[in-house]
Order: C-alpha cells, then sequence, then structure tokens
C-alpha cells in the first residue's frame, strides 16, 4: 500500500516522468491505432512492430551503447523498409494481404533476432538492456530516453488533431476526397509514417512484440462504447493510458517483471469488459434485452388468450385453463400473469382472470396486428390463410402504430382477416 | 449515333482505359450539352462506372484525355461533384449523417482547415434539400439504403458544383426515395446544373434523361433522347443478351403515341 501511495503521488520525480511519458505514449498510440482499426488494417501495425527489431539491433551496433537516437533511428527506417515493402508487395504481385503480413513480419523478426544473437555473442556488457526491447521495461526509461519517446508522441498527438479532418476521409471515403481535390497520397503517407512513428514510441516501454496491442485494443474496446469519432478517440486514449499507468507501476514493484505483458493484461480485461458490459452492444446488455422482449412477447400471448375467451362470450379464464394453453410454459407464464397484474393489465376476481381496461387496450391491439397482418399476407403475398399464422404471431408484437396505420389504409380498414375473425378495433363494445 | 456538341460542359477525347493490361473502355470520344439531365446507361461491366471514376481522374487511362469546361480537371475541380456508389465506403463509421455531409465542404476548404458555422450551415440546407433534415445527427450505419443515398447526394450538392456525376444513385433505393431523388435531380439540370448519372433500368431512363450515354465497352450511342433511344441502339448496347430490350420496345408500342418523338 506504501509502494501504491508513493508510486500514485508522483513524490518521486521520476516516476512522474514516466507516467508522464506513458500518458503521452498512450495516446499517441490510441489516436494512431483507432484510426488504423478503423480502416481494418490492425495487422500492419502488428507487422510494423516486428519489423522494427532489426532496426534496433542495428542501431545498437552501431552506437554501441543504448542510444535512444540510434535506436529510434534505426527502428524507424526498418518500419518504413517494412511499409514500404509490404505495400511493394501488395502492387506488384497476386499475394493476399495477410500473406504479405505474415511474410513481412516473420523475416524481419527472424533477422532481428539472428542480430540479437550476435550482439550477445560480441559480448559487449551494455547488451542487457536490449532485451527489455522485445517485452518493454518502462521503468528502464532514463531522461534522455523520455525526452526523445516524449516529444515524438506529442508530434503525433498534434499531428492527428491538426489533420482529423483528413484521415476520416482517409478511412471513411479516400476515394471523394481525391475526387474533391485533397493530396489523398501525401495523407496516406502522413498516416503511414505516424503509424511506425507510434510503434517506434512505444519500444522501450511495451516492446515490439506487444506494441501491436496497445494500438489496436484501445480502440476496439472503445468501439463498443460509442458511435461518435472524437469519443471513441477519447475513450481509446483513456484507456491506453490506464493500461500503460497500472502496467508501469507493476514493473515498479517488480522490476524484474516487463512492462508489455502487464499492459496487454489490463487492456485485454478493458476490452473483456467492455464486450461483455457495453450499453446496447455489450453481450450482457444484448442478453437482457432479448430476454425482456421475450417476456413482453409472452405477456402478449397471455391477454391475447383472455381476449379471445371474451370474444366467446367468457368472462375470463381460471388459472387452470390458461396454464393448459401453454402446457410447456407453466412456470413462465405463472410469472407473466403475477407481471400483468401488477402492471395493472388484469385482475382476477373469483378465480377467474379477467382484463382490466388497459389490459383490454393492449390485448384488443395486439390481436388487431395479428388479424391485421395475416389479412395483408393473404391479400398482397397471395399466401393461403393456413399459412399466415405463424408470421403474424412474431409480427404482432413488433409492428409500430406507423406501420399500423399504414396495413389499415393499404387494406382499407378491413372488418375480417383470412379466417373470417372480427378485427378489433379500439372503439368496438366488448 | 453520336452526336457532338458546341461549346461542351465535358469533352471526352479518344479515351481507352485497362484494368490489368485488358481494355475495360475503347476510344470513347463523346462531348456533352450544359444543362442537361444526362442518363449513362449499358449492361453489366460495360465501364459505366470507370467512364465517370476517369472523368474523375480516379483511374487512369490508358490513351486520350477528358476535359471539364474547356479546362483540365485540376483547373476546375470545385466545380464537379461526385457521387461515389453506395456500397463503395463501410457504414459502419464512426460518423453522423451531418459529418458526411461535411465532406462535401472539404474541397473548398482545402488542407488543415475545420468545417465552421458557414459550411454547417450549408450542409444542413443540403439535408433539407433531399428531405433528411430529421436525420442530422443520426448514426450512419442506422440508415436504410435510400436514406444512405440520400446522405450522399447531400453530399454531392455540399460541394455546390455545376457539374454532377453520379455512380448508381438509385441502386438499392425504394421507391419513394426513386422518385424523391430524381424530382431533385429535375430542380437541379431546370436550375442550369448538368447531371450526369450512371442508370441501370432502361424502364425508368426512358422517363429520366433527356441525354443519353450508351456504352458496351465501347461507345454505342451519345445523343438527345429522341435521336437515341431506339430499338436498334439499345439492341446494340445491350448486346441482345438480355430480353429486357423487347420489353422495352413493347413498352414504347403500348404508348398511344411515339414517346421517343420529342
Amino acid at each position: 500500500m506504501s509502494d501504491f501511495l508513493y508510486f500514485f503521488s508522483f513524490q518521486d520525480s521520476s516516476i512522474a516522468f514516466v507516467v508522464m511519458g506513458i500518458t503521452l505514449l498512450g495516446i499517441g498510440s490510441a489516436f494512431v491505432g483507432t484510426f488504423s482499426f478503423l480502416d481494418n488494417k490492425a495487422l500492419l501495425g502488428d507487422a510494423i512492430s516486428h519489423a522494427v527489431f532489426p532496426g534496433i539491433c542495428l542501431g545498437f551496433m552501431l552506437a554501441g551503447e543504448k542510444n535512444p537516437f540510434y535506436i529510434v533511428g534505426g527502428a524507424f527506417l526498418s518500419g518504413a523498409l517494412a511499409t514500404f515493402l509490404s505495400s511493394w508487395l501488395k502492387s506488384n504481385t497476386k499475394l493476399s494481404d495477410d500473406t504479405i503480413i505474415a511474410v513481412i513480419l516473420s523475416v524481419f523478426f527472424g533477422i532481428g533476432i539472428v542480430f540479437l544473437t550476435v550482439i550477445q555473442k560480441s559480448g559487449n556488457p551494455e547488451m542487457a538492456g536490449l532485451n527489455q526491447f522485445i517485452f518493454g521495461n518502462a521503468i528502464g526509461i532514463v531522461e534522455r530516453d523520455l525526452w526523445v519517446y516524449g516529444s515524438l508522441s506529442i508530434l503525433i498527438i498534434s499531428v492527428i488533431g491538426f489533420m482529423l479532418k483528413e484521415f476520416q476521409i482517409l478511412v471513411f471515403n479516400p476515394e471523394f476526397g481525391k475526387a474533391v481535390g485533397l493530396p489523398m497520397n501525401i495523407i496516406r503517407f502522413v498516416f503511414d509514417v505516424l503509424l511506425i512513428l507510434a510503434v517506434v514510441i512505444g519500444i522501450q516501454a511495451i516492446g515490439v512484440v506487444l506494441m501491436a496491442a496497445l494500438l489496436i485494443t484501445p480502440g476496439t474496446a472503445a468501439r463498443f462504447w460509442t458511435d461518435r469519432l472524437g469519443i471513441l478517440l477519447g475513450l481509446a486514449s483513456l484507456f491506453a493510458i490506464l493500461s500503460g499507468v497500472f502496467g508501469t507501476y507493476i514493473s515498479y514493484l517488480l522490476p524484474q517483471m516487463p512492462t508489455g505483458p502487464w499492459v496487454v493484461v489490463i487492456l485485454s480485461s478493458i476490452a473483456l469488459i467492455s464486450f461483455l458490459f457495453a450499453p446496447k452492444k455489450g453481450l450482457v446488455s444484448r442478453y437482457f434485452h432479448r430476454r425482456s422482449y421475450l417476456q413482453k412477447t409472452q405477456r402478449d400471448h397471455v391477454l391475447k388468450s383472455i381476449f379471445k375467451a371474451r370474444e366467446l362470450g367468457q368472462e375470463g379464464l381460471t388459472r387452470a385453463e390458461l396454464l393448459s394453453l401453454y402446457p410447456h410454459q407453466q412456470s413462465s407464464i405463472k410469472n407473466s400473469i403475477k407481471g400483468l397484474e401488477k402492471e395493472g393489465l388484469l385482475f382476477v376476481n373469483q378465480s377467474l382472470i379477467k382484463l382490466t381496461d388497459p389490459g383490454k387496450y393492449q390485448a384488443r391491439r395486439v390481436v388487431r396486428l395479428h388479424r391485421l397482418w395475416e389479412s395483408y399476407l393473404n391479400e398482397y403475398m397471395n399466401i393461403a390463410p393456413d399459412h399466415v399464422h405463424e408470421s403474424a404471431e412474431k409480427l404482432e408484437h413488433l409492428l409500430t402504430p406507423d406501420l399500423e396505420a399504414l396495413l389499415e389504409s393499404r387494406l382499407n380498414f378491413p372488418k375480417l382477416d383470412p379466417h373470417q375473425e372480427q378485427i378489433p378495433r379500439d372503439h368496438d363494445e366488448l | 449515333m453520336i452526336k457532338q456538341v458546341e461549346n461542351p460542359i465535358l469533352e471526352i477525347h479518344d479515351l481507352t482505359v485497362s484494368y490489368d493490361q485488358s481494355p475495360v473502355l475503347w476510344n470513347v470520344d463523346l462531348s456533352l450539352p450544359a444543362g442537361k439531365l444526362i442518363g449513362i446507361l449499358g449492361p453489366n461491366g460495360a465501364g459505366k462506372s470507370t467512364l465517370i471514376k476517369s472523368v474523375m481522374g480516379l483511374v487512369e487511362p490508358s490513351s486520350g484525355y477528358v476535359k471539364l469546361f474547356d479546362q483540365t480537371l485540376d483547373a476546375v475541380r470545385n466545380r464537379i461533384s461526385y457521387v461515389p456508389q453506395r456500397e463503395s465506403v463501410d457504414w459502419n463509421f464512426p460518423a453522423s449523417v451531418l459529418d458526411v455531409v461535411l465532406m462535401g465542404t472539404y474541397g473548398k476548404l482545402g488542407l488543415f482547415k475545420r468545417p465552421g458555422k458557414k459550411e454547417k450551415a450549408l450542409a444542413l440546407d443540403c439535408l433539407e434539400k433531399v428531405g433528411m433534415s430529421a436525420f442530422v445527427h443520426r448514426q450512419i450505419s442506422e440508415l436504410s439504403g435510400g436514406q444512405q443515398q440520400r446522405v450522399f447526394i447531400a453530399r454531392a450538392l455540399a460541394q455546390e458544383a455545376d457539374l454532377y456525376l453520379m455512380d448508381e444513385p438509385f441502386a438499392g433505393v425504394d421507391m419513394n426515395t426513386e422518385a424523391a431523388i430524381f424530382k431533385l435531380l429535375q430542380e437541379m439540370s431546370a436550375g442550369g446544373k448538368t447531371v450526369v448519372v450512371v442508370h441501370h433500368d432502361i424502364y425508368s431512363a426512358v422517363n429520366y434523361f433527356d441525354w443519353f450515354i450508351m456504352l458496351n465497352l465501347h461507345l454505342v450511342a451519345s445523343g438527345p433522347k429522341n435521336e437515341v433511344v431506339t430499338e436498334e441502339l439499345l439492341r446494340k448496347t445491350y448486346g441482345g443478351k438480355l430480353n429486357l430490350l423487347s420489353k422495352v420496345s413493347e413498352l414504347i408500342r403500348q404508348k398511344e403515341f411515339n414517346p421517343l418523338k420529342g
């Protein structure tokens, strides 16, 4: 607990620096990653993040130490080479996108590992830190690194902020952008550069293997919560920052623990929570939505049964009569009766279940929609009267008042449905 | 039957376009008058979309050139508006109806400038013209096909152009939308705008357009309705493969007057 307070009160200026760095890094990669996720190019980020590895090793060999300028420079160049190669392969061969991505990713990463082995054999005492670039170590960041990664992050964030409209059209409809005269090739080029930079800024803190997760997962998770681009970018940044800071905290507590995997664990949890619990698009919300719909349809059916009994001259139905109509749904029908009673749509009088006035209104509407739809199917779609019931059984819960009005006028306010049953209206006496 | 005009608003000179070495358009040479409602007709794969894409500079021609308002495309881009096919974009993109219509102003805004109050007012105005005022802040994935098409047309209107090139604006839309869009196009053409529309349905085309371009990999005809909508040219365009042709002649025969004569 005291560790926690010490870390998050930022008394230690080096911790404050690292947290600031990881925050900037999170925003930058979430911004770029969200656009590349929306552009359906999620895998390209993965390929580039693996492809920067040989560049890191070369930078290290040239500098002989962990100099951030050499390392960032090398990483950028090899990332750029990978990006260029993948678009060259795409336009000059018939290889599919995923083949190209797989080839680039494995070839570059393989070469990187060869270089790493060479460096390890050389016995350079500085080389111990090089392993960190694979899985990342945020706490290992020194002030000099921070300036490089921090300013690159700020560059990325400002370019995206400045060119929001350009990137929006690049992803949504690049052809239209070209047609209105925007230089789409240049905009695409700028975006590719930003994507490589977004990978490069994460190599020290997150590591090349897992950087793709920090690019893509925040946007993916945020997409469950919103349909607005601005909010999407904001939420994605928030998720990236949360996971980045927490990952750093773990690395601070346990210095041997790499940061990248923890960032991925947090991010995946956020993504899982979003997938399950986001309003509207989340799995749980969709489940409850469906359940309450099914409940409503069953209640409608109960009302309908009592309404039909009234049509045959009965006052209402006994509980046993009602249950016998639904032999396989005894317990849920009992619940529906209770619910309808609570809603004030039916009441029990001398062991007979009867409709209240609002209950009659609702029942009449469901029966009317059922019979109108049957008439429509029969008259306009030439479906035989004995084939229309199933469809009407489902549509009676869905049709809106607008559609009801349209059906009425198309069918010219029919009195009877195809089974010669009366179509009930609100002004009818019953 | 290829009728060339004086002072054309659009001149296509000996245009040949190829995809992967195989030509999809052969030596198209035509000129179009201003202020007309022009239909591009032809069977599937006839090169209709390719023709307007090459006018917009979206595909490179193998030979030939295009002149608009007697100038090159780049000199007059702001006077031309383009409606791509509805299926060409991902409608799940997180954007509102207003966001999409505002894209129509991006050409005049140029790089880096954001749309402001003026652009917003223009976009709302254009949405009103296509009857979509009630949907301004609606997420685009929630729209029906016909509504998406109206949004695309509103975006084209926001370009405030003189020449409109539309790729299948009637594809997959309901009857009401088709009638509404057609009425709008008529108003635009009456207001002096030139509207070129790629269309797939010969039936309705006969009623909609007053100038026709008929394509079937090569240019079969280009001219005013009464001169080019003939059985012979339609048969040439559709290669006799479609029995639609006989239906169209049936349609023409059913009229008490000759609908092909002015």
